[in-house]
Protein backbone atom coordinates (compact mmCIF):
# COMPACT_ATOMS: atom_id res chain seq x y z
CA UNK A 1 0.00 0.00 0.00
CA UNK A 2 3.10 2.22 1.02
CA UNK A 3 4.63 1.68 -2.15
CA UNK A 4 1.30 2.36 -4.32
CA UNK A 5 0.68 5.48 -2.52
CA UNK A 6 4.54 6.31 -2.90
CA UNK A 7 4.19 6.08 -7.08
CA UNK A 8 1.13 7.89 -7.34
CA UNK A 9 2.66 11.24 -5.60
CA UNK A 10 5.53 10.65 -7.48
CA UNK A 11 3.43 10.26 -10.83
CA UNK A 12 1.84 14.09 -9.91
CA UNK A 13 5.26 15.41 -10.67
CA UNK A 14 5.60 13.02 -14.20
CA UNK A 15 4.13 15.51 -16.67
CA UNK A 16 5.98 18.99 -15.41
CA UNK A 17 8.88 16.48 -15.94
CA UNK A 18 7.83 15.20 -19.36
CA UNK A 19 7.30 18.43 -20.61
CA UNK A 20 10.82 19.70 -19.39
CA UNK A 21 11.92 16.53 -21.44
CA UNK A 22 10.48 17.04 -24.63
CA UNK A 23 10.20 20.88 -25.14
CA UNK A 24 13.83 21.22 -24.02
CA UNK A 25 15.42 18.68 -26.48
CA UNK A 26 13.09 20.08 -29.26
CA UNK A 27 14.58 23.67 -28.50
CA UNK A 28 18.20 22.22 -27.60
CA UNK A 29 17.79 20.67 -30.96
CA UNK A 30 17.22 23.71 -32.71
CA UNK A 31 19.20 25.58 -31.24
CA UNK A 32 22.06 23.08 -31.95
CA UNK A 33 21.66 23.09 -35.79
CA UNK A 34 21.57 26.91 -35.77
CA UNK A 35 24.87 27.23 -33.93
CA UNK A 36 26.41 24.08 -36.19
CA UNK A 37 25.23 25.80 -38.96
CA UNK A 38 26.80 29.16 -37.99
CA UNK A 39 30.00 27.40 -37.25
CA UNK A 40 30.01 25.43 -40.36
CA UNK A 41 29.57 28.57 -42.62
CA UNK A 42 33.01 29.70 -43.27
CA UNK A 43 32.17 33.00 -42.28
CA UNK A 44 34.61 34.55 -39.59
CA UNK A 45 31.91 36.60 -37.91
CA UNK A 46 29.22 33.83 -37.75
CA UNK A 47 31.84 31.24 -36.26
CA UNK A 48 33.14 33.64 -33.69
CA UNK A 49 29.43 33.92 -32.39
CA UNK A 50 28.70 30.21 -32.57
CA UNK A 51 32.39 29.65 -30.94
CA UNK A 52 31.12 32.27 -28.06
CA UNK A 53 28.05 30.69 -27.41
CA UNK A 54 29.93 27.32 -27.22
CA UNK A 55 32.50 28.37 -25.06
CA UNK A 56 30.42 29.83 -22.46
CA UNK A 57 27.77 27.43 -22.66
CA UNK A 58 29.82 24.35 -22.61
CA UNK A 59 32.18 25.71 -19.29
CA UNK A 60 28.28 26.79 -17.34
CA UNK A 61 27.01 24.01 -14.78
CA UNK A 62 23.92 22.91 -15.83
CA UNK A 63 22.19 24.22 -12.14
CA UNK A 64 23.96 27.79 -12.51
CA UNK A 65 22.78 27.61 -16.57
CA UNK A 66 19.19 27.52 -14.97
CA UNK A 67 19.63 30.16 -12.15
CA UNK A 68 21.07 32.50 -15.03
CA UNK A 69 18.13 31.46 -16.96
CA UNK A 70 15.77 32.25 -14.45
CA UNK A 71 17.25 35.56 -12.90
CA UNK A 72 19.68 36.73 -16.02
CA UNK A 73 17.00 36.55 -19.10
CA UNK A 74 14.67 38.81 -17.98
CA UNK A 75 17.08 41.43 -16.65
CA UNK A 76 18.64 41.29 -20.12
CA UNK A 77 15.64 41.42 -22.15
CA UNK A 78 14.33 44.38 -20.14
CA UNK A 79 17.45 46.28 -21.38
CA UNK A 80 15.77 45.91 -24.98
CA UNK A 81 12.34 46.66 -23.53
CA UNK A 82 10.74 42.96 -23.31
CA UNK A 83 9.22 42.13 -19.65
CA UNK A 84 9.33 38.54 -19.22
CA UNK A 85 9.19 38.40 -15.50
CA UNK A 86 6.24 36.54 -14.88
CA UNK A 87 6.74 34.60 -17.71
CA UNK A 88 5.63 30.60 -16.59
CA UNK A 89 8.54 29.12 -14.46
CA UNK A 90 8.49 26.18 -17.02
CA UNK A 91 9.39 28.73 -19.66
CA UNK A 92 12.71 29.71 -17.81
CA UNK A 93 13.55 26.20 -17.00
CA UNK A 94 13.58 24.89 -20.90
CA UNK A 95 15.31 28.05 -21.75
CA UNK A 96 18.24 27.24 -19.68
CA UNK A 97 18.17 23.38 -20.39
CA UNK A 98 18.13 24.39 -23.94
CA UNK A 99 20.77 26.75 -23.74
CA UNK A 100 23.22 24.30 -22.16
CA UNK A 101 22.17 20.95 -24.27
CA UNK A 102 22.27 23.23 -27.69
CA UNK A 103 25.92 23.46 -27.20
CA UNK A 104 26.39 19.70 -26.30
CA UNK A 105 24.19 18.69 -29.30
CA UNK A 106 25.43 21.25 -32.04
CA UNK A 107 29.06 20.16 -31.15
CA UNK A 108 27.22 16.40 -32.18
CA UNK A 109 25.89 17.95 -35.20
CA UNK A 110 28.79 19.47 -36.41
CA UNK A 111 31.55 16.63 -35.78
CA UNK A 112 28.54 14.46 -37.47
CA UNK A 113 28.70 16.54 -40.50
CA UNK A 114 32.33 16.96 -40.72
CA UNK A 115 32.55 13.12 -40.99
CA UNK A 116 30.62 12.78 -43.80
CA UNK A 117 32.21 11.40 -46.84
CA UNK A 118 33.16 15.00 -48.86
CA UNK A 119 32.67 12.22 -51.81
CA UNK A 120 28.81 12.52 -51.60
CA UNK A 121 28.46 16.35 -52.00
CA UNK A 122 31.10 15.64 -55.13
CA UNK A 123 28.86 12.83 -56.72
CA UNK A 124 25.52 14.82 -56.11
CA UNK A 125 27.27 17.78 -57.91
CA UNK A 126 28.71 15.53 -60.93
CA UNK A 127 25.12 14.22 -61.36
CA UNK A 128 23.73 17.75 -61.63
CA UNK A 129 22.04 18.13 -58.06
CA UNK A 130 21.86 21.48 -56.71
CA UNK A 131 23.62 22.49 -53.13
CA UNK A 132 20.63 22.88 -51.43
CA UNK A 133 19.20 19.50 -52.74
CA UNK A 134 22.42 17.76 -51.60
CA UNK A 135 22.38 19.15 -48.95
CA UNK A 136 19.08 18.42 -47.64
CA UNK A 137 18.73 14.73 -49.08
CA UNK A 138 22.08 13.52 -49.28
CA UNK A 139 24.15 15.63 -46.31
CA UNK A 140 21.58 16.20 -43.47
CA UNK A 141 20.45 12.68 -43.81
CA UNK A 142 23.42 10.93 -43.26
CA UNK A 143 24.74 13.21 -40.39
CA UNK A 144 21.83 12.59 -38.25
CA UNK A 145 22.44 9.48 -38.48
CA UNK A 146 26.38 9.57 -37.56
CA UNK A 147 24.90 11.82 -34.62
CA UNK A 148 22.15 9.69 -33.75
CA UNK A 149 24.55 7.34 -30.79
CA UNK A 150 25.62 10.79 -29.43
CA UNK A 151 22.07 12.26 -29.47
CA UNK A 152 21.04 9.21 -27.16
CA UNK A 153 23.61 9.89 -25.00
CA UNK A 154 22.86 13.78 -24.58
CA UNK A 155 18.65 12.63 -24.57
CA UNK A 156 19.62 11.05 -21.39
CA UNK A 157 21.97 13.03 -19.75
CA UNK A 158 19.23 15.83 -20.00
CA UNK A 159 16.61 13.70 -18.77
CA UNK A 160 18.39 13.33 -15.62
CA UNK A 161 19.49 17.42 -15.49
CA UNK A 162 15.80 18.11 -15.58
CA UNK A 163 15.40 17.32 -11.60
CA UNK A 164 17.80 20.02 -11.46
CA UNK A 165 14.79 22.71 -12.05
CA UNK A 166 13.74 22.47 -8.12
CA UNK A 167 16.55 25.30 -8.22
CA UNK A 168 14.09 27.47 -9.66
CA UNK A 169 10.71 25.77 -7.50
CA UNK A 170 9.53 23.78 -10.08
CA UNK A 171 7.64 20.79 -9.09
CA UNK A 172 8.85 18.25 -11.46
CA UNK A 173 9.13 14.57 -9.71
CA UNK A 174 12.06 15.03 -8.26
CA UNK A 175 10.89 17.87 -6.11
CA UNK A 176 7.54 16.16 -5.44
CA UNK A 177 10.17 13.20 -4.02
CA UNK A 178 12.18 15.33 -1.68
CA UNK A 179 8.72 17.07 -0.34
CA UNK A 180 7.07 13.95 0.06
CA UNK A 181 10.09 12.47 1.59
CA UNK A 182 10.49 15.81 4.16
CA UNK A 183 7.05 15.78 4.84
CA UNK A 184 7.48 11.76 6.60
CA UNK A 185 10.47 13.30 8.45
CA UNK A 186 12.46 11.08 5.92
CA UNK A 187 11.19 7.75 7.45
CA UNK A 188 10.25 6.54 3.77
CA UNK A 189 13.82 8.34 2.39
CA UNK A 190 15.21 5.10 0.50
CA UNK A 191 11.69 3.69 -0.54
CA UNK A 192 11.24 7.23 -2.02
CA UNK A 193 14.18 7.59 -3.80
CA UNK A 194 14.62 4.12 -5.37
CA UNK A 195 11.15 4.27 -6.72
CA UNK A 196 11.81 7.54 -8.09
CA UNK A 197 15.21 6.45 -9.75
CA UNK A 198 13.29 3.23 -11.23
CA UNK A 199 10.76 6.09 -12.54
CA UNK A 200 13.41 7.91 -14.08
CA UNK A 201 14.93 4.50 -15.54
CA UNK A 202 11.62 3.54 -17.19
CA UNK A 203 11.76 6.91 -19.16
CA UNK A 204 15.56 6.22 -19.87
CA UNK A 205 14.32 2.13 -21.18
CA UNK A 206 12.32 4.02 -23.38
CA UNK A 207 14.15 6.57 -24.96
CA UNK A 208 16.65 3.92 -25.36
CA UNK A 209 13.94 1.28 -27.13
CA UNK A 210 12.55 4.54 -29.52
CA UNK A 211 16.75 4.84 -30.66
CA UNK A 212 16.66 1.70 -31.76
CA UNK A 213 13.81 1.22 -33.45
CA UNK A 214 15.17 4.07 -35.66
CA UNK A 215 18.52 2.07 -35.66
CA UNK A 216 17.09 -1.09 -36.81
CA UNK A 217 15.14 0.57 -39.77
CA UNK A 218 18.10 2.12 -40.40
CA UNK A 219 20.31 -0.67 -40.51
CA UNK A 220 21.39 -0.68 -43.90
CA UNK A 221 22.51 2.96 -44.09
CA UNK A 222 25.95 2.77 -42.82
CA UNK A 223 27.32 5.88 -43.40
CA UNK B 1 34.36 17.87 -80.91
CA UNK B 2 32.91 17.36 -77.73
CA UNK B 3 35.30 19.07 -75.60
CA UNK B 4 38.31 20.98 -76.08
CA UNK B 5 40.47 22.37 -72.94
CA UNK B 6 42.77 25.36 -73.58
CA UNK B 7 46.11 26.47 -71.01
CA UNK B 8 44.44 24.98 -68.18
CA UNK B 9 46.42 25.57 -64.95
CA UNK B 10 46.13 24.91 -61.45
CA UNK B 11 48.05 24.99 -58.62
CA UNK B 12 47.52 23.76 -54.82
CA UNK B 13 49.27 26.12 -52.53
CA UNK B 14 51.80 27.56 -54.54
CA UNK B 15 52.20 23.81 -55.90
CA UNK B 16 51.52 23.53 -59.69
CA UNK B 17 49.69 20.70 -60.50
CA UNK B 18 48.28 21.16 -63.96
CA UNK B 19 51.08 23.32 -66.01
CA UNK B 20 48.74 24.65 -69.04
CA UNK B 21 47.12 21.73 -70.47
CA UNK B 22 45.55 21.44 -73.88
CA UNK B 23 43.22 18.74 -74.79
CA UNK B 24 40.77 17.89 -77.27
CA UNK B 25 38.64 14.55 -78.01
CA UNK B 26 36.14 14.15 -80.49
CA UNK B 27 32.62 12.40 -80.14
CA UNK B 28 33.05 8.31 -80.25
CA UNK B 29 36.91 8.40 -78.41
CA UNK B 30 38.05 6.35 -75.71
CA UNK B 31 41.50 8.41 -74.00
CA UNK B 32 42.80 7.03 -71.49
CA UNK B 33 45.26 8.62 -69.34
CA UNK B 34 48.11 6.90 -67.48
CA UNK B 35 50.41 8.28 -65.38
CA UNK B 36 52.68 8.26 -62.22
CA UNK B 37 50.75 8.96 -58.70
CA UNK B 38 50.15 12.29 -57.51
CA UNK B 39 50.90 13.27 -62.04
CA UNK B 40 47.29 15.56 -61.43
CA UNK B 41 45.80 12.87 -63.60
CA UNK B 42 42.47 13.23 -60.87
CA UNK B 43 42.67 16.89 -61.00
CA UNK B 44 42.39 17.42 -64.45
CA UNK B 45 39.37 15.68 -64.65
CA UNK B 46 38.21 17.18 -61.40
CA UNK B 47 38.16 20.77 -63.56
CA UNK B 48 36.71 19.54 -66.34
CA UNK B 49 33.39 18.82 -63.68
CA UNK B 50 34.02 21.95 -61.76
CA UNK B 51 34.63 20.12 -58.90
CA UNK B 52 38.26 22.23 -58.72
CA UNK B 53 38.33 25.55 -60.37
CA UNK B 54 41.38 26.75 -62.38
CA UNK B 55 44.07 29.14 -62.31
CA UNK B 56 43.57 29.55 -65.89
CA UNK B 57 41.95 27.90 -68.94
CA UNK B 58 39.10 27.89 -71.53
CA UNK B 59 36.95 24.93 -72.09
CA UNK B 60 35.32 24.36 -74.95
CA UNK B 61 32.17 22.26 -74.95
CA UNK B 62 29.20 21.74 -77.67
CA UNK B 63 28.98 25.88 -78.43
CA UNK B 64 29.93 27.48 -75.27
CA UNK B 65 33.05 28.76 -74.32
CA UNK B 66 33.18 28.44 -70.90
CA UNK B 67 36.01 30.62 -68.42
CA UNK B 68 37.66 27.43 -66.05
CA UNK B 69 38.16 29.78 -63.88
CA UNK B 70 34.62 31.58 -62.91
CA UNK B 71 32.33 29.62 -64.30
CA UNK B 72 28.85 30.57 -63.78
CA UNK B 73 26.30 28.46 -62.43
CA UNK B 74 24.63 27.76 -65.60
CA UNK B 75 27.78 26.66 -67.35
CA UNK B 76 28.75 24.32 -64.58
CA UNK B 77 25.29 22.96 -65.02
CA UNK B 78 24.80 22.89 -68.37
CA UNK B 79 28.60 20.79 -68.50
CA UNK B 80 27.37 18.29 -65.44
CA UNK B 81 23.96 17.40 -66.82
CA UNK B 82 25.98 16.25 -70.17
CA UNK B 83 28.57 14.80 -68.50
CA UNK B 84 29.01 11.97 -65.86
CA UNK B 85 31.87 10.91 -63.39
CA UNK B 86 32.42 7.79 -62.25
CA UNK B 87 34.39 7.92 -59.04
CA UNK B 88 37.23 5.54 -57.50
CA UNK B 89 35.52 5.24 -53.99
CA UNK B 90 32.00 4.69 -56.00
CA UNK B 91 30.86 7.39 -54.14
CA UNK B 92 27.08 5.59 -54.16
CA UNK B 93 24.92 7.76 -51.99
CA UNK B 94 24.86 5.93 -48.52
CA UNK B 95 21.12 6.58 -47.74
CA UNK B 96 20.29 5.82 -51.01
CA UNK B 97 19.34 2.56 -52.40
CA UNK B 98 20.63 1.51 -55.68
CA UNK B 99 17.49 2.25 -57.80
CA UNK B 100 17.11 6.08 -55.97
CA UNK B 101 20.94 6.02 -56.75
CA UNK B 102 20.23 6.55 -60.33
CA UNK B 103 16.72 8.18 -60.14
CA UNK B 104 17.99 11.18 -57.91
CA UNK B 105 20.20 12.89 -60.55
CA UNK B 106 17.31 12.46 -62.97
CA UNK B 107 14.43 13.43 -61.09
CA UNK B 108 15.61 16.64 -59.03
CA UNK B 109 19.12 17.29 -61.17
CA UNK B 110 17.52 16.76 -65.02
CA UNK B 111 13.72 17.23 -63.87
CA UNK B 112 12.20 13.77 -65.39
CA UNK B 113 9.11 12.85 -64.15
CA UNK B 114 9.37 10.15 -61.39
CA UNK B 115 7.19 7.38 -63.42
CA UNK B 116 9.58 7.42 -66.38
CA UNK B 117 13.20 7.95 -64.27
CA UNK B 118 12.26 4.85 -62.82
CA UNK B 119 11.94 3.26 -65.77
CA UNK B 120 14.86 4.64 -67.35
CA UNK B 121 16.93 3.53 -63.70
CA UNK B 122 16.14 -0.36 -64.12
CA UNK B 123 16.79 -0.38 -67.61
CA UNK B 124 20.05 0.55 -66.56
CA UNK B 125 20.88 -1.49 -64.05
CA UNK B 126 19.56 -4.31 -66.23
CA UNK B 127 22.41 -3.06 -68.49
CA UNK B 128 24.83 -3.92 -65.75
CA UNK B 129 22.92 -6.76 -64.78
CA UNK B 130 21.83 -5.34 -61.33
CA UNK B 131 18.18 -5.03 -61.57
CA UNK B 132 17.66 -7.68 -59.04
CA UNK B 133 19.47 -5.33 -56.35
CA UNK B 134 17.73 -2.15 -57.32
CA UNK B 135 16.01 -2.23 -54.04
CA UNK B 136 19.78 -2.65 -51.89
CA UNK B 137 21.51 -0.25 -50.35
CA UNK B 138 25.42 0.35 -51.05
CA UNK B 139 26.08 -1.77 -47.79
CA UNK B 140 24.32 -4.24 -48.86
CA UNK B 141 26.51 -4.64 -52.00
CA UNK B 142 30.13 -5.83 -53.05
CA UNK B 143 32.70 -2.82 -54.18
CA UNK B 144 32.05 -4.62 -58.12
CA UNK B 145 28.58 -4.08 -57.87
CA UNK B 146 28.88 -0.69 -56.37
CA UNK B 147 31.11 0.31 -58.83
CA UNK B 148 28.41 -0.85 -61.94
CA UNK B 149 25.78 0.92 -60.25
CA UNK B 150 28.04 3.90 -60.53
CA UNK B 151 28.53 3.38 -64.06
CA UNK B 152 24.82 3.20 -64.69
CA UNK B 153 24.07 6.21 -62.40
CA UNK B 154 26.58 8.14 -64.73
CA UNK B 155 25.25 6.59 -68.15
CA UNK B 156 21.81 6.59 -67.85
CA UNK B 157 21.13 9.14 -70.16
CA UNK B 158 23.70 8.83 -72.45
CA UNK B 159 26.11 11.56 -71.23
CA UNK B 160 27.93 13.53 -74.43
CA UNK B 161 31.15 12.28 -72.10
CA UNK B 162 31.84 10.19 -69.45
CA UNK B 163 34.83 10.85 -66.88
CA UNK B 164 36.24 7.66 -65.22
CA UNK B 165 38.59 8.43 -62.29
CA UNK B 166 40.82 4.76 -61.77
CA UNK B 167 37.01 3.07 -61.56
CA UNK B 168 38.71 -0.03 -60.13
CA UNK B 169 41.81 0.90 -58.12
CA UNK B 170 39.91 0.32 -55.18
CA UNK B 171 38.31 -3.09 -56.08
CA UNK B 172 39.61 -6.49 -54.76
CA UNK B 173 41.35 -8.25 -58.21
CA UNK B 174 38.48 -10.85 -58.52
CA UNK B 175 36.10 -8.04 -59.22
CA UNK B 176 38.04 -5.83 -61.54
CA UNK B 177 37.17 -7.64 -64.51
CA UNK B 178 33.10 -6.99 -64.65
CA UNK B 179 33.19 -3.48 -64.52
CA UNK B 180 36.37 -3.71 -67.12
CA UNK B 181 33.47 -5.37 -68.64
CA UNK B 182 31.01 -2.87 -68.39
CA UNK B 183 33.47 -0.23 -69.61
CA UNK B 184 34.03 -2.17 -72.72
CA UNK B 185 30.57 -2.75 -73.42
CA UNK B 186 30.13 0.97 -73.24
CA UNK B 187 33.24 2.09 -75.31
CA UNK B 188 31.57 -0.47 -78.66
CA UNK B 189 28.42 1.65 -78.08
CA UNK B 190 30.00 4.37 -78.91
CA UNK B 191 30.15 6.04 -75.74
CA UNK B 192 33.07 9.29 -75.41
CA UNK B 193 34.91 8.89 -72.75
CA UNK B 194 37.87 9.69 -70.43
CA UNK B 195 39.18 7.08 -68.41
CA UNK B 196 41.97 7.64 -65.80
CA UNK B 197 43.43 4.00 -65.09
CA UNK B 198 46.35 1.66 -64.48
CA UNK B 199 44.63 -0.93 -65.88
CA UNK B 200 47.07 -1.27 -69.19
CA UNK B 201 45.16 -3.80 -70.88
CA UNK B 202 41.92 -1.69 -70.67
CA UNK B 203 44.23 1.08 -72.66
CA UNK B 204 45.59 -1.61 -75.25
CA UNK B 205 42.87 -3.22 -75.98
CA UNK B 206 39.76 -0.42 -75.53
CA UNK B 207 41.39 2.89 -75.87
CA UNK B 208 41.46 4.70 -78.93
CA UNK B 209 43.68 7.24 -78.07
CA UNK B 210 46.55 7.59 -74.60
CA UNK B 211 47.23 9.80 -73.16
CA UNK B 212 51.06 9.35 -70.74
CA UNK B 213 50.46 12.23 -68.48
CA UNK B 214 53.33 13.11 -65.94
CA UNK B 215 53.81 16.02 -63.30
CA UNK B 216 50.86 18.14 -64.62
CA UNK B 217 51.68 17.93 -68.35
CA UNK B 218 50.79 15.83 -71.42
CA UNK B 219 53.98 14.12 -72.27
CA UNK B 220 52.67 12.26 -75.03
CA UNK B 221 50.14 10.96 -76.83
CA UNK B 222 48.89 8.55 -79.69
CA UNK B 223 47.44 5.44 -80.57
CA UNK B 224 47.67 2.59 -77.95
CA UNK B 225 50.19 0.75 -80.14
CA UNK B 226 52.41 3.77 -80.71
CA UNK B 227 52.42 4.60 -77.14
CA UNK B 228 52.75 0.91 -75.85
CA UNK B 229 55.20 -0.94 -78.44
CA UNK B 230 57.16 2.95 -79.73
CA UNK B 231 57.08 5.53 -76.60
CA UNK B 232 58.95 8.19 -78.09
CA UNK B 233 59.69 10.43 -74.72
CA UNK B 234 62.03 8.78 -72.11
CA UNK B 235 59.72 9.54 -69.12
CA UNK B 236 56.96 7.44 -70.95
CA UNK B 237 59.35 4.56 -71.46
CA UNK B 238 60.98 4.49 -67.88
CA UNK B 239 57.06 4.76 -66.82
CA UNK B 240 56.10 1.76 -68.88
CA UNK B 241 58.96 -0.39 -67.58
CA UNK B 242 58.18 0.37 -64.19
CA UNK B 243 54.50 -0.92 -65.00
CA UNK B 244 55.35 -3.49 -66.41
CA UNK B 245 56.81 -4.73 -63.77
CA UNK B 246 53.98 -4.12 -61.78
CA UNK B 247 51.11 -5.63 -63.86
N1 LIG C 1 42.80 19.64 -52.64
C1 LIG C 1 44.15 19.59 -52.74
N2 LIG C 1 44.91 20.37 -51.93
C2 LIG C 1 46.26 20.35 -52.02
N3 LIG C 1 46.94 19.56 -52.88
C3 LIG C 1 46.23 18.76 -53.70
C4 LIG C 1 44.81 18.72 -53.66
N4 LIG C 1 44.38 17.84 -54.59
C5 LIG C 1 45.48 17.34 -55.17
N5 LIG C 1 46.60 17.88 -54.65
C6 LIG C 1 47.98 17.58 -55.07
O1 LIG C 1 48.04 17.66 -56.46
C7 LIG C 1 48.88 16.67 -56.99
C8 LIG C 1 48.15 15.87 -58.04
O2 LIG C 1 47.11 15.12 -57.42
P1 LIG C 1 46.13 14.21 -58.24
O3 LIG C 1 45.21 13.58 -57.27
O4 LIG C 1 45.55 14.96 -59.36
O5 LIG C 1 47.12 13.11 -58.80
P2 LIG C 1 46.79 11.77 -59.58
O6 LIG C 1 47.58 11.81 -60.83
O7 LIG C 1 45.35 11.58 -59.69
O8 LIG C 1 47.42 10.67 -58.64
P3 LIG C 1 46.89 9.17 -58.29
O9 LIG C 1 47.34 8.30 -59.42
O10 LIG C 1 47.62 8.84 -57.04
O11 LIG C 1 45.43 9.23 -58.13
C9 LIG C 1 49.38 15.85 -55.83
O12 LIG C 1 50.65 16.29 -55.49
C10 LIG C 1 48.40 16.19 -54.72
O13 LIG C 1 49.03 16.13 -53.47
MG1 LIG D 1 43.94 10.20 -58.91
Amino acid sequence: MKELKIIETLLKGLPNTLILIVGSFVFATLVGVLIAWLYLRKHKGFQAIAKIYLGISRGTPPLLMLLVAYYGLPKLLEVVGININDWSKMFFAIAGLSIGWGAYLAEAFRSAYLAVDKGQHEAGLAIGLSNRHIFLHIMMPQTMLIALPNIENLLIGLIKATSLVYVIGITDMYNVATDLSNINQGVYQLSIFVTLALIYWFIVLIVEFIFRLFRNHFKYVTV
Amino acid sequence: MILQIKDLKKSFNGNEVLKGINFKIDKGEVVVIIGPSGSGKTTLLRNINFLESADSGIMKFQDEEINLVNPTKKEKLLVRRQTAMVFQNYNLFKNKTALENITEGLIFGQGIKKEQAVNLAEMALDKVGLLDKKDFYPSQLSGGQQQRIGIARATVLNPALVLFDEPTSALDPELVGTVLQDMKRLADEGQTMIVVTHQMSFAKNVATRVIFFDKGEIIEEGKPSEIFEHPQNIRTKEFLSVIAEDY
